[in-house]
């Protein structure tokens, strides 16, 4: 097969830390090649330097037989290198058809855009890529999935020959990430060639063609998707063997209730029973809008109660505001955290303190006791293993996974009770997320309990002790985690839609 | 050999001291940043001492020295509070309004009724707290933009002014009022410097060391993660402006009490010049990010210029014209200082 692209020997620092240490490999056209490596390995380094957002110190991109290592960013962008990353490249508010010709509409003589023709123009390009929605709908309304693909069209649609996603499944369903790889591979059987970065090895190893392995700076390039099994992915990522979570669900055999939700309602939940018992982890599972993130949101106090009753430890508790919900020892970790979990130009230590302002850090007089702030932090980095020259960094100048070690260590300062996890492993690397997941398991041991939102059903099954399925605002399953598979859960959340009604 | 194992490989300490040093000249190189307010003003006074020595010398004449924070007091007072609102990523322009009508409504209270000069100078402080929590309330619950509702609330309250004063002066000749304003403790060192130190102390330790300063950092730098961690976001943004208002209240006093009168174009050229002194001072208009050290400093730096180029004999106009650049110089220097945060 025809070569695409080649990186020969390329090298970037950003002042002493070196990004990219004498990376080279090849891509062959109309193959999908996933980069894969911890956060801040240098996967973000290498696409960027292919897309020409930087500019390496030595080395050379070889583009069709042509070097490009001098080229900016716009004229690589006209021979056909597209860089499609999930939150800056479509504009919400817009129309399908004019995100799909941002940048090229087509105009009359006067230099006024020609509407009918755009839509024309952009419903052909959808057919021709197989994507069946109305040309004229804000992009906001359609589905997650489909908003992506209006993403991926779009680059094509401009000339794009070589596309490069970035985290292109983050928050979407299992069933959406198959639909739209179903769709990444018909391109790229059309000969488009993709540059996949994802943090999901199952997934990586379903649908790459070839897998290149980044650690350190440095790349490990392989045709290992035959062969390959996650576990070994998994220690080429992280350079040292990485020990899978697994929980032991025979061991939960509580009975004492911690949270008791009674016919509780809200947007998009039904009146709803459910109860999490002292120290299981409980996984709530569902599309976006069916109840599972919305019931612990309005648990939290996030969200309005519009009925039924909330209680803890048997009490009932009226929360109105997040202060309340951390009142009554109840926590919750947000599933965006550049949205809601963390202050990025906050230091590290004040980061972990916030949530314990009111609590733990009320020192004499009202003022807040600084001392305790800095020790509690410096404890946790050592605890949760984060990362940091120091607790008096600003957040953002951590990696993810780090910066997500720093959102669990906030919550955890606050003693909860009652933990609410909303996908806390999203984009973050595998072994921050086997520890996470590990110290997790760990603080049920010591009484604490857990209401884990995920829609990685592998990840969900190796630490629950309990599933609750989610459909349409309403209960549709809850049953202990044994001999459970992907599918059965995927079985119950569809099949009972049916039975409903 | 088991003593080797316990050391660490030579090359991963050496990388680690690396790290280290890198990490230090990166914390010096910020510390410089954030002070830059600080050399900027020694940079100022040593020109103007090697320009004007006779003038500018500390030891030959003391009291300019003293006469700067005593002309930045006002200033300084109302800036302080405008600052607490830009570090929530809002802004306060109602200070002037809320200062004039506050004062000079204490002022005819004190004059028709005969009340003790400290009962009224309370009342002017409380009149501009009670402004200050109508703006917060009309932003945080009402969802009003903070620069037009702002905007309009001092607008509405330079009308207010205009009506009470009729255009024409009124005087506060009672020495019981102007003792504040125009006396010094032991004959040296006037009070509304004492003041103007009292109230940086006083929000140093709002801003730095109670929750509710930790929490203005938090909902200027990402409003929604402080409403998830438990902050409640609302009651945050009305306590700020309520102090905005509180001290815009105690700069009227102190103006009022200083030039023993108020007419119609009471303190408004500070408008523009508490918003410059927060910036100059390291104040981020993006919010979540301020100094209230960097602040006083901006303060210093803004009026030092301007009695020294008075000095200098530059008329009015060159004076503004000098605060204009040091307004564009300080926010070419925030956007340097965002530029080095996004590369950290």
């Amino acid at each position: 097969m025809a070569q695409e692209l080649e990186v020969r020997n390329v090298s970037k620092s950003f002042g002493a830390t070196k990004a990219l240490i004498d990376v080279s490999f090849k891509l062959r056209k109309g193959t999908i090649h996933s980069l894969v490596g911890r956060n801040g390995a240098g996967k973000s380094t290498v696409v960027n330097v292919i897309a020409g957002v930087l500019k390496q110190d030595s080395g050379q991109v070889v583009y069709e037989g042509q070097d490009i290592s001098e080229l900016t960013l716009k004229e690589r962008q006209k021979l056909g290198i597209r860089l499609v990353t999930q939150h800056a490249s479509i504009v919400p508010d817009l129309d399908v058809a004019e995100n799909i010709s941002i940048g090229l509409w087509p105009r009359n003589k006067r230099g006024l855009v020609e509407w009918k023709q755009m839509h024309q123009r952009a419903r052909e390009v959808m057919e021709e890529f197989g994507l069946h929605v109305d040309s004229h709908k804000l992009v906001r309304e359609l589905t997650p999935v489909d908003q992506r693909k209006v993403n991926i069209i779009r680059a094509l649609f401009g000339g794009g020959k070589l596309i490069i996603l970035d985290e292109p499944t983050t928050s979407l369903s299992a069933e959406d990430r198959d639909n739209l790889f179903h769709f990444v591979r018909k391109q790229a059987e059309n000969g488009i060639t993709f540059i996949l970065i994802s943090h999901y090895l199952e997934e990586i190893l379903r649908v790459s063609d070839e897998i290149t392995v980044v650690r350190d700076g440095e790349v490990f390039p392989g045709t290992m998707t035959d062969s390959g099994s996650q576990d070994e992915l998994a220690r080429l990522i992280a350079g040292e063997d990485v020990e899978l979570t697994m929980r032991n669900p025979d061991k939960v055999d509580s009975k004492e209730v911690v949270l008791e939700c009674e016919n509780v309602s809200a947007e998009y939940l039904n009146p709803t029973s459910v109860k999490v018992y002292k120290g299981e982890i409980v996984g709530f599972v569902g599309f976006p809008g069916s109840g599972a993130r919305e019931i612990c949101t309005m648990v939290y106090g996030l969200n309005k109660k519009r009925g039924g009753l909330v209680k803890m430890h048997g009490n009932p508790v009226e929360i109105r505001n997040s202060g309340d919900a951390l009142q009554h020892k109840i926590c919750y970790l947000p599933n965006d955290r550049h949205a809601f979990g963390i202050v990025s130009i906050m230091p590290v230590k004040e980061n972990i303190g916030l949530s314990s302002l009111k609590g733990k850090l009320r020192g004499a007089f009202g003022l807040l006791d600084i001392q305790k702030e800095k020790s509690i932090a410096e404890q946790s980095i050592l605890d949760l293993k984060i990362k940091a020259l120091s607790a008096d960094v600003a957040a953002n100048s951590l990696s993810g996974g780090n910066q997500q070690k720093v959102v669990l260590a906030k919550v955890l300062t606050c003693e909860p009770d009652l933990l609410i996890l909303d996908e806390p492993t999203i984009g973050i690397d595998i072994k921050s997320r086997e520890e996470i997941m590990k110290l997790i398991k760990n603080l049920t041991a010591l009484g604490l309990s857990v209401i884990y939102v995920t829609n990685d059903f592998d990840e969900l099954l190796r630490i629950a002790d309990r599933v609750v399925v989610f459909n349409r605002g309403e209960i549709v399953g809850n049953l202990p985690n044994k001999d459970l598979t992907p599918e059965d859960i995927i079985k119950i959340r569809d099949q009972k839609v049916g039975q409903a009604i | 050999m088991s003593e080797m194992k316990t050391q660490p490989t030579p090359d991963a300490t050496a990388s680690k001291q690396t790290a280290v040093r890198n990490f230090d000249k990166e914390k010096a190189k910020k510390g410089f940043i954030d002070n830059i307010v600080w050399v900027l003003l020694l940079f100022g006074v040593i020109v103007f001492i090697v320009l004007r020595p006779q003038f500018f010398n500390p030891i030959a004449n003391p009291g300019l020295y003293l006469n700067i924070p005593m002309q930045a007091a006002v200033m300084g007072v109302l800036t302080i509070g405008v600052a607490g609102t830009i570090l929530l990523g809002d802004i306060d322009l109602s200070v002037v309004g809320i200062m004039a009508v506050s004062a000079a409504v204490g002022v005819l209270i004190f004059k028709t009724y005969r009340i003790p000069a400290v009962l009224a100078m309370l009342i002017i402080i409380a009149i501009g707290g009670l402004f200050g929590f109508i703006n917060g309330l009309l932003i945080a619950k009402l969802k009003t933009v903070a620069l037009i509702e702002t905007l309009a609330m001092n607008t509405t309250l330079a009308g207010v002014v205009l009506a009470i004063t009729r255009g024409r002066t009124i005087t506060v000749a009672e020495t019981s009022y102007t003792a504040l304003g125009q006396g010094r403790l032991f004959g040296q060192l006037p009070y509304l410097v004492i003041i103007l130190v009292l109230v940086y102390i006083v929000m140093y330790v709002i801003w730095r060391r109670t929750p509710l300063g930790r929490s203005m950092y938090a909902v200027g730098g990402n409003a929604n993660c402080a409403k998830v961690s438990g902050i409640n976001v609302d009651r945050i943004r009305i306590a700020a402006f309520t102090i905005s208002g509180l001290l815009a209240g105690l700069a009227g006093v102190m103006l009022s009490s200083k030039m023993s009168s108020i007419n119609s174009v009471f303190g408004s050229t500070y408008g523009m010049d508490t918003i410059a002194a927060a910036v100059i001072g390291g104040t981020s208009l993006s919010g979540g990010v301020g100094r209230v050290s960097g602040i006083l400093g901006g303060v210093l730096l803004l009026n030092f210029v301007q009695v020294g180029l008075q000095v200098f004999g530059l008329d009015s106009y060159y004076v503004q014209m000098a605060t204009g650049l040091i307004i564009l110089l300080a926010v070419l220097i925030d956007s340097l200082r965002i530029r080095f945060q996004n590369k950290a």
